[in-house]
């Protein structure tokens, strides 16, 4: 990785010595990974010799084609950008995570991770690969086999002598200037290349080639080509204010009419140099037993993605995962990652079996202003990026528990009564979750419904396959855990104050440890409100507990169901009818609520309605979390990842991404 | 089609499998033979009763899981598949034929009496209905295995998920991720080859884009699979009949596909009302 630039002096590297380069960079053990033809087009692929690069190919890139035609030019990076892009070898599409030991627990897979070095970074493909560092590897946890990778890896730039009718790397300021992020830049001449080290690592290189230096003319003619390629591509998609204009358009008529151009065939997410979408798969073997799991490279496009248990789904309709992406690329990946999401490489453009442009659909939805203001050159780097020494968790890294209790709750529901010695566990907090693995399973994230001395109880309802092995467990079963995740509920907010609990159904498991941490310190908080809706009576969960609660002097508790039956005396309607006329005002009441999405709208409504804040207002939210560290993609809202950022939000922070349809 | 294994509760440890066909040629069954090196621990856990091709086993069921091959296309099969239904707890169509009704179903859009006498000298001694469907159309299906043959990867992927009480990793994705996972080149993009890879559902591993040709859609439709979208693409250069014929194939019956077909008024080729006049043999 490159470290600060310090005055490049810049050097000559005739054409005839690329191999000597080549050679220089592998005697450090490292593989070389650089552009060669293969099917058609220009790929990214482990080269041994110069021979293999592209010598005298170009690429014609349109929305929808791409062709290469050849010369006799003597140059090697005029191609324009390939189809690969370096996440294959940065964040591959298929990473080993777990397996099954002997005894039937779950531990993470080491991968053998080779030194690399690239060969041919465009300007566009750097800000690319710091762009994906800024989501795998900073914090609070990272993804180990990303960051083993990146830090091997050596980058050698080439900056671009020519541009493609795809490029818009001007308008999103990642090009086409190298200024930073490589070891080494070359720029192509006819005769060969000058060649300016950015990193320790780069000069070592460059002092054991022992090159001339470049004359001023070839400094020049570098640097005037580099020039061109900025004034061939304009600046294509005027990007100041684009966030906010595309923000404002959520319900935009375009969005349903380039939904049926779209294939949603995920060629744009998956070609993408930033898009790090994956999802994590299990395999077993014929004995049931034994199992392993991969991460795969996935894409929002799908309608799996999407898929929570239960079988409900975020984005059934393919406009929603248009807007998605495209508002996530240009819009919220600014409030999440503090930079672009899009690099303006244009594979999307050329990559899209129809043809599909987004820049066009960019213009059309978020039209620039009459007079944009011109794009600031250099960009300014983006606040608060410091890939440095951030604490990597490795996204398969269990810890053993038993099952020492089952306690069955509802006809679907079960609770587990979990023992473990591990600290980080026992030392969780209200609202946070773990990921609860068992070999040959899919790996669901639970919440934690209480937190003991000596482990965790767990409530789970058999919503899916996964669920419902979770629930058939018996005591002894040992069980792999991975946590505890997540932002916990801010029970100190309410700290002097009033608070109101609203649970819907299941959504009462992750409330029981904030009503555990009050009563264990009444003291801090005025008045207790809890409020529980089930669907029906059978559906209520912790009967016997909530009872005991009633029987206390120090808070209010209510009950009402959907639909009641025989054996019910209390009422019968939905949980907001508890409080929507009660005598208190929210003024000085944190709340927090768990349940259904409809029903926490409502509540949040109502809750509103007497005076609670919407910053006091809390809720944790289930979206479809898979991997549990932020780097699938899968729980994406907004700017927000669930799993990481959450999945405790406040009303306030969520604003109308809880409540516009599809997002 | 989501597949959802029975419970493990209610999966018994080894359980009574059949195999059985309707209209197909049978090379879906045969890739359960193809299972090589798993055969022998496939037959351990799993009680064979019925299944032609292997076996001389014969039972009516019960079944715990049946996996039905072939279209529904003689008045014979519509009645079979109702009583094997009623015999099975897990009804798993496999194949092209059985989940869209095959090649077959291109006699859908034709005179039937006129396709029976261009194939049978004497069709009055043949007994078909005058369509060819998918299972799914007379009786309710737990859960299906695409392609023509269906994949093996997939099959066993099924049988280990449900024996293990999971569900199976069957995507529903377009063939497209599977090849930019690979790092095959678009044959569409880079070479101009017809390909329905972004409207089929993945499963073959992007087996012919990775031999440089175009997929053929045996997979059939994946969700959402917007055939129109791509046709209309298709069409910037060449006629409707060309892309119908490029939809007109083992899935021709599916919806997505259909749709794409009816607008081009059929599916051209010797299937369509021409050919009934001048016979193949003329």
């Amino acid at each position: 990785m490159a470290a600060a630039a310090t005055a490049p002096t810049t050097a000559f590297l005739p054409r005839a010595g690329l191999d000597r380069l080549l050679d220089t960079l592998r005697a450090d053990g490292r593989s070389i990974v650089g552009p060669t033809i293969r099917d058609g087009a220009v790929v990214y692929e482990e080269i041994a010799t110069a021979d293999a690069l592209p010598v005298g190919w170009r690429s014609d890139a349109a929305p929808g084609t791409y062709r290469l035609t050849h010369d006799d030019a003597a140059r090697a990076f005029d191609y324009g950008v390939p189809v690969t892009s370096w996440k294959r070898y940065t964040h591959p599409p298929r990473v080993p995570l777990t397996r099954t030991t002997a005894d039937g627990l779950v531990e993470a897979v080491e991968t053998a991770v080779p030194p690399m070095a690239f060969i041919g970074v465009r300007a566009c493909e750097i800000a690319a690969l710091d762009i994906q560092e800024r989501v795998l590897r900073a914090g609070p946890e990272g993804d180990v086999d990303h960051v083993r990778r990146r830090d091997q890896a050596l980058v050698v730039a080439v900056e671009c002598a020519l541009a493609s009718s795809t490029c818009f790397c001007t308008s999103m300021g990642t090009g086409p200037e190298v200024t930073g992020g490589a070891d080494l830049v070359l720029s192509e001449l006819d005769a060969g290349f000058t060649v300016r080290a950015l990193s320790e690592a780069g000069k070592a290189v460059l002092s054991r080639l022992a090159l001339p230096a470049a004359s001023d003319q070839q400094i020049a003619a570098a640097a005037d080509q580099v020039a061109g390629v900025r004034s061939a591509i304009g600046d294509p998609v005027p990007s100041v204010g684009l966030a906010e204009r595309l923000r404002a358009a959520p319900e935009h008529p375009r969005w349903d009419v380039v939904a049926e151009r779209c294939l949603a065939c995920t060629n744009c997410t998956l070609v993408c140099p930033t898009c790090f979408c994956t999802s994590v798969s299990v395999t077993s073997d014929l004995d049931g037993i034994t199992g392993e799991s991969e991460r795969t490279w996935d894409s929002c496009f799908t309608l799996g993605f999407g898929r929570v248990a239960g079988d409900n789904n975020f984005r059934p309709r393919v406009a929603d995962r248009y807007r998605q992406w495209l508002t996530h690329k240009f819009s919220t990946w600014w409030d999440q990652f503090g930079s672009t999401g899009c690099v303006g490489c244009g594979r999307c453009i050329t990559w899209c079996p129809v043809g599909i442009d987004v820049r066009e659909e960019l213009l059309a939805i978020a039209p620039p202003d009459a007079a944009p203001a011109p794009i600031p050159w250099p960009p300014a780097p983006a606040a608060g990026h410091a890939p440095g020494p951030l604490p990597v968790v490795e996204p398969a890294r269990y810890v053993s528990a038993e099952v020492s209790g089952v306690t069955r709750e509802t006809a679907d529901t079960v609770t587990l009564a979990l023992s473990t010695d591990d600290p980080d566990l026992l030392a969780s907090r209200p609202g946070q979750f773990v990921m609860v693995a068992r070999p040959a399973q899919a790996v669901p994230p639970i919440s934690i419904s209480r937190i003991r001395s000596d482990g965790l109880d767990l409530t789970i309802r058999g919503v899916g396959p996964a669920t419902e092995a979770l629930i058939a467990s018996t005591p002894g079963d040992p069980i792999s855990l991975r946590g505890p995740l997540g932002r916990p509920w801010p029970l100190e907010t309410a700290y002097g104050g009033d608070v109101v609990i609203v649970a819907g159904g299941i959504g009462l498991a992750p409330l029981r440890p904030v009503i555990d941490a009050i009563f264990r310190e009444r003291y801090r908080f005025e008045a207790v409100r809890i409020y529980l809706g089930a669907r029906t009576p059978r559906d209520r969960l912790f009967v016997a507990e909530m009872a005991a609660l009633g029987g206390r002097t120090d808070l209010e508790i209510e009950e009402i169901v959907d639909r009641g039956g025989p054996e019910w005396f209390g009422r019968v309607g939905v949980v907001t009818q508890l409080f929507e006329r009660a005598p208190w005002t929210g003024e000085r009441t944190t709340a927090f609520v768990c349940g259904p999405d409809r029903m926490m709208q409502a509540t949040a409504r109502t809750l509103a309605a007497s005076g609670v804040a919407p910053e006091r207002t809390w809720l944790t939210l289930e979206r479809n979390m898979a991997c549990g560290v932020g780097v699938c993609g899968h729980c994406q809202l907004g700017p927000y990842f669930v799993c990481r950022d959450g999945p405790v939000f406040s009303v306030a922070e969520l604003g109308d991404t809880f409540t516009v349809e599809g997002r | 089609m989501l597949a959802v294994p029975a419970s493990r509760a209610t999966m018994p440890r080894r359980p009574r499998i059949g195999v059985v066909k309707f209209a197909s040629c049978d090379g879906c069954q045969l890739t359960l033979l193809d299972l090589e090196d798993d055969l022998l621990a496939i037959a351990d856990r799993l009680d064979i009763v019925e299944f032609a091709e292997a076996t001389s086993n014969r039972s009516s069921g019960p079944f715990d899981i049946l996996f039905v091959e072939g279209s529904i296309s003689t008045p014979e099969q519509a009645v079979d598949i109702v009583r094997l239904r009623a015999a099975t707890s897990t009804l798993v169509t496999i194949g092209a034929c059985a989940t869209s009704g095959g090649i077959q179903a291109l006699r859908n859009w034709a005179d039937h009496d006129a396709v029976r006498s261009l194939v049978y000298p004497d069709p009055e001694y043949v007994e078909s209905l005058a369509t060819a469907t998918p299972v799914a159309d007379h009786v309710a299906v737990d859960a299906e295995l695409r392609g023509c043959p269906i994949s093996p990867d997939q099959l066993r992927e099924f049988v280990t998920a449900t024996l293990a009480g999971r569900r199976p990793d069957l995507p529903d994705e377009a063939v497209c991720a599977e090849c930019k996972r690979r790092n095959v080149v678009c044959v569409a993009v880079a070479e101009g080859v017809t390909c329905l890879g972004p409207v089929t559902r993945s499963g073959c591993g992007a087996l012919c884009p990775a031999y440089g040709r175009g997929c053929y859609g045996c997979f059939g439709p994946r969700e959402s699979a917007n055939g129109e979208g791509l046709a209309t693409w298709l069409g910037r250069d060449r006629d409707a009949a060309d892309t119908a014929r490029s939809f007109a194939l083992f899935n021709a019956w599916s919806p997505p596909f259909r749709r794409v077909i009816d607008a081009a008024g059929g599916p051209p080729g010797p299937i369509d009302g021409r050919l009934t006049e001048e016979p193949l043999d003329a």
